[in-house]
Parts: C-alpha cells; sequence; structure tokens
C-alpha cells in the first residue's frame, strides 16, 4: 500500500514532543515518531490518550510546550504557514457551515488556499464527484447525512492537493456502509500518493487502512510497527482443529505435533497447534490427519489482534475491540 | 509548491465577506432583531424625551433629528458585536479551526468579520434614518452630513465588531455574548447620547466628555443637527476617535487571535 518515498525528509518527524495544560497535566509526553512519505499511518490510542492534542500540535492550532515536530519538512512552530500550504485536516467532528452548500464551501476552501475563482470552481466539481456528492452539491450542509458530512469534510480537506492529509478519528458516528465508502476514499487517495496520519480508537480502521500502527497511550507512543510485526509481537498464530465426533484425540495429537508444537488446555473434541505460517499450514494440517484417518469437523487458524497487542503494551483494551477480528480469524476451512 | 507561504488577501477577504452575507439572506429573521430594535427605540425615544429640546442650550428644536445618530450607531454597534457572537460560535463549532489551519494571514481571520458586519449594519441605518426623515428628523447637513453619518455608522460598528471579537477569542464560547453587547450599550449609554454635554450632570458630565463616543456622535449628528462645518470641528475628533478605537480593539483581537493555540 505504501508509496516509495521520493523526499529526503519524511512526511512527518517528531522528537520529545510535550504538551501540558494548566496545572502541569502532560496531554502528550515526550512523542517520538515518525511517517514516511505516502505511508497510512494509524495513530491509535483510547480516548484521552493523547492523539487529538498531538494531532492539534502537528497541524499548527496548539503550540508544543516542548520538542519539535515537522511537517512536510517544516516546522510547526517556526513555520506554521508553510506546514498549512501542505497539509489537508479533517478534525474530529465535521465542523462544517451548515448554512452553505457543499459547493459552496469548496470553492471557499479553494479561496482560502489561494486558489483563482476558475481553478476553484473544477477542483470543488472534481472533488464533489469523488465523494459522490455532485447531485448534493446545491443543497445546504445541514441538510447532510453524517456520513455526507464526513464525505465533504474530506473533499474540503484534499482542495489545494495536500501532501499529508491529517484524519482525526473520520469514521466516529459512521455507519457501516458510510465508513467502507470512506475507507475507500482513504486508500484512493492514499493510492494517488497522499501522506496520510490517521487517529482512530477502532482497531479494525487501524487494521484495514494503516501501512504502520503507532499506540499512544498516557502521552507517549508504547509501540509502533506494521499491524503484523505488532501482532507477531504478542505471539504466533494458532490453527484450531475441531475433531469429528468419535475421532481419536490422541491420535490427531500426535499427527498434529509433526506439523507445529502443541498448544496445551484445549477442549476434548479440539487440537491446536502453533501456526507460524498461518493459513499455509492449513492444508498440511488437512493431509496429515487425513493420512493418520483421522475425521475433521472444522479448522480456523486465530491470529492475535491489535486488540491483544494493545492489551499486551497497555494492560488495558480499545472500543471497538470486539468487532476487530484479524482477517485470518475468520478463515475457516471445513473439511 | 509556491514561496508564498499565505494566500492573497483579496479573494480570501471576499470569501470571508460573502459567508458572512449568507448568514443574513439565509437565515430567516436574522435581521429582524437588529432592524427593528433601534427604530423601536427610535419612536419610544423620542417620544418620551421630546420635551428635553425645551431645555436652554439643547442646539436643536426637534429631539428626533437629534436622536436620529444615535439609533443609527446603536443598530451599527449590535450588528458590530453580533459579529463578536457569531465568531464566538465558529470557534464552539469548530468551524474558526478550519480557518485556523488555512494559511491565510491572521488579520484576514478579523477583517472578514468586520467586512461582514459593516455591510449588515447599512440595513438597520439606513431603516432608521429613512424612517426617522418620514417622521420629521431635519437634514441639516445635507448629502455631506448623511455621508457623514454613514461613516460614524460604519466606523462604529467595525469598533462594535472588533470589541466583540476580541471577547470571542478571549472567552471562545457564546456566552460571552452579552458582554460584547454591553460594551456596546455602555459606551453609547456613557456618552452625550440622551442630551448634550453641557446640560449632563456630575460624573456622567466628565465621563461623556472623554469617552470617544460622544465625538462619534457628533460626527453623525452632522447629518440631523450641527450640518457640516466648514472648519470640520465635529468631523475630525469623531473620525479620530473610531480610528483610536479601532487601533486599540483590533490590536486586542489580533493579540487574542495569537494566543489562540498557546
Amino acid at each position: 500500500m505504501a508509496r516509495t518515498s521520493t523526499s529526503s525528509h519524511p512526511a512527518v518527524a517528531v522528537r520529545g514532543l510535550e504538551r501540558a495544560f494548566k496545572g502541569g497535566i502532560k496531554a502528550v509526553d515526550g512523542l517520538d515518531l515518525e511517517v514516511r512519505e505516502g505511508e497510512i499511518y494509524g495513530f491509535l490510542g483510547p480516548n484521552g490518550a493523547g492523539k487529538t492534542t498531538t494531532v492539534r500540535m502537528l497541524v499548527t492550532l496548539l503550540r508544543p510546550t516542548a520538542g519539535q515536530a515537522l511537517v512536510a519538512g517544516h516546522d510547526v512552530v517556526t513555520e506554521a504557514d508553510a506546514v498549512r500550504r501542505n497539509i489537508g485536516v479533517a478534525l474530529q467532528e465535521a465542523a462544517i457551515d451548515p448554512l452553505m452548500t457543499g459547493r459552496e464551501l469548496l470553492r471557499m476552501q479553494g479561496a482560502l488556499h489561494g486558489m483563482r475563482g476558475g481553478e476553484a470552481r473544477r477542483r470543488s466539481e472534481d472533488l464533489l464527484e469523488r465523494v459522490g456528492l455532485t447531485d448534493a452539491g446545491d443543497r445546504r450542509v445541514g441538510q447532510y447525512s453524517g456520513g455526507m458530512r464526513r464525505r465533504l469534510d474530506l473533499a474540503m480537506a484534499l482542495v489545494h492537493r495536500p501532501k499529508v492529509l491529517f484524519l482525526d478519528e473520520p469514521t466516529t458516528g459512521l455507519d457501516p456502509t458510510s465508513r467502507n465508502a470512506l475507507w475507500r476514499e482513504v486508500r484512493g487517495l492514499n493510492a494517488d500518493g497522499t501522506t496520510v496520519f490517521l487517529t482512530t480508537q477502532y482497531l479494525e480502521e487501524a487494521e484495514q487502512l494503516a501501512d504502520r500502527v503507532g499506540i499512544i497511550a498516557g502521552g507517549s507512543l508504547v509501540a509502533e510497527g506494521t499491524p503484523g510485526e505488532l501482532k507477531a509481537r504478542v505471539g504466533e498464530p494458532t490453527l484450531n482443529v475441531h475433531l469429528a465426533e468419535g475421532a481419536d484425540v490422541p491420535a490427531a495429537r500426535e499427527a498434529l505435533a509433526a506439523v507445529g508444537p502443541l498448544v496445551e488446555n484445549q477442549d476434548g473434541g479440539c487440537v491446536a497447534i502453533r501456526a507460524a505460517r498461518g493459513q499455509a499450514t492449513v492444508p498440511v494440517a488437512v493431509r496429515v490427519l487425513d493420512d493418520a484417518g483421522i475425521a475433521v469437523e472444522s479448522l480456523e487458524v486465530v491470529s492475535p489482534t491489535l486488540d491483544d497487542v494493545f492489551a499486551a503494551v497497555t494492560g488495558s483494551t480499545l472500543e471497538g475491540a470486539a468487532q476487530s477480528r484479524d482477517p485470518d480469524a475468520s478463515a475457516e476451512a471445513v473439511a | 509548491m509556491s514561496s508564498r507561504t499565505n494566500s492573497p488577501a483579496g479573494p480570501v477577504a471576499w470569501a470571508f465577506w460573502m459567508r458572512s452575507l449568507g448568514e443574513v439572506t439565509r437565515v430567516r429573521g436574522a435581521l429582524i432583531g437588529t432592524s427593528i430594535a433601534p427604530l423601536i427605540f427610535l419612536l419610544g425615544t423620542s417620544g418620551q424625551f421630546g420635551k428635553l429640546v425645551g431645555l436652554p442650550g439643547f442646539p436643536t428644536d426637534s429631539y428626533l433629528s437629534w436622536i436620529v445618530p444615535l439609533c443609527c450607531l446603536q443598530g451599527a454597534g449590535f450588528a458590530g458585536a453580533a459579529a463578536g457572537a457569531n465568531l464566538a460560535r465558529d470557534i464552539e463549532q469548530g468551524w474558526f479551526d478550519r480557518l485556523l489551519v488555512a494559511p491565510v494571514a491572521r488579520p484576514l481571520l478579523v477583517l472578514g468579520p468586520v467586512l461582514g458586519a459593516i455591510t449588515r449594519s447599512m440595513i438597520p441605518v439606513t431603516l432608521v434614518l429613512v424612517v426617522g426623515v418620514l417622521i420629521g428628523a431635519d437634514v441639516t447637513g445635507g448629502v455631506g452630513g448623511i455621508v457623514a453619518l454613514y461613516a460614524a455608522s460604519a466606523g462604529f460598528c467595525t469598533v462594535a465588531a472588533l470589541w466583540g471579537i476580541a471577547m470571542a477569542v478571549h472567552f471562545r464560547t457564546q456566552q460571552a455574548g452579552p458582554l460584547m453587547q454591553m460594551g456596546v450599550f455602555l459606551g453609547v449609554f456613557l456618552s452625550t447620547a440622551y442630551t448634550p454635554q453641557p446640560l449632563l450632570k456630575g460624573w456622567l458630565e466628565d465621563v461623556a466628555r472623554i469617552n470617544p463616543v460622544s465625538h462619534v456622535l457628533e460626527l453623525g449628528r452632522q447629518a440631523t443637527v450641527s450640518g457640516i462645518d466648514a472648519s470640520l470641528a465635529h468631523t475630525w475628533p469623531g473620525l479620530a476617535s473610531l480610528a483610536g478605537m479601532g487601533l486599540v480593539f483590533g490590536a486586542l483581537a489580533l493579540f487574542g487571535l495569537r494566543r489562540m493555540g498557546r
């Protein structure tokens, strides 16, 4: 998914970033992170972890109290104007003037970014089409649904073709259809070369979209890597083999032990092994069980989820963890 | 990427201005309050205090003529203060964040709402002037006087808008709305709004003398009371007062804007 970097500097580079509020409370405390050009970086954390404070500093809305942050190669404090020219921002709540139409808002956004009338008009039409709002373009935004507002919000963030796009919890409150539509759009933007900094508290969103994920808790980065790397830190996938009724369990255990290390403490009719090769373990297991004449009801590969990672590094779970299953986990083979 | 960092000022100011006007044309009844209130004030006050013109030293025999500029300034002032309330709403709703992350020179974030307020204020000012003249106010200053009245109204609207914006960026809540309105009310009330300064007594006389709004009223009263004097004695103090108040409240607004996010 990530595109090859063509620039000498990272899209976002953060060193020792801090933000303290009155009373000395540090919402962000010594944050270090780097986002490569052309990638989707998922910034994951529960409410109050410091995600939004970090984003507000990166988009020049909030001054850091310590540390340094460069966005598109520019310092967010000393070169704030240059940062603003290079970023697109869709903040947590789609803050859009309800009295204006979608078309007017996009043209206004174009003017704010220095586009001339004709250019702003053309770009507005392109973006309305891209986010599927051409027909609704002349309706006041106050009449839009939540999903339409989010899509317009995204379009407004894209008017000036930003190098880095900041999306702060873009799908919060959206129904699954609207959420999937927004995900498709984000993937498309990234494919066009836009770096995306995505904050989310939804594991599934991070899994689906992010090339790399940073987990923030208590204002600091506690883990970072690709979703696969992070999950690998927690443990290997497991192959659960549910035997048919009356099958010889000891024989099944003996046969499967040749495929991978056995996992103990399974139910009577289920034998589990470590499956370092994930789904590739399934045909091998099926073959050895077939050779041993053991009937199988079903097999499933269960991989660690980002929630497992989050729980491991922070000791707590995230909202939406229940819905978030690794794609491998849903892959069930019936023998 | 272009070497410039901020977008050109003209189109940005125009965009803000148009948005501000949209609030007037699209919100049903948006102008009723700011237009009707000064009109009712005009009719009520001229009836209640009409006989004050009989006091020795009152510079006109028509209280209606005396009060028309005051009502124009009140209408313009409240239209200006509304710019602050609207900005506070934009801050609360997050819209202002979108403007802050745009590569736009910060003074334009103030100029846009001010331009919108000035435009909106012309409606109550014109309404009060027309009704006032229709029911008997003198137009002693002719065209020049009317220009002076519009200048005073637009200037006072600007000052009130800058005051309101300064309050909005400081408190960042619509709950500061009454404070914005109160600033306008006190500025007008503690001036030569109802009677000339020589007829005021006690502390109010002293306050009205140093209150710059008194000079702005004098500027406007060239339309219906004093006329345009060749020495421009009633013109320059008002213009200077507007410039001074504009500078002070403009600086406060920009200072508050700079403090946002710190």
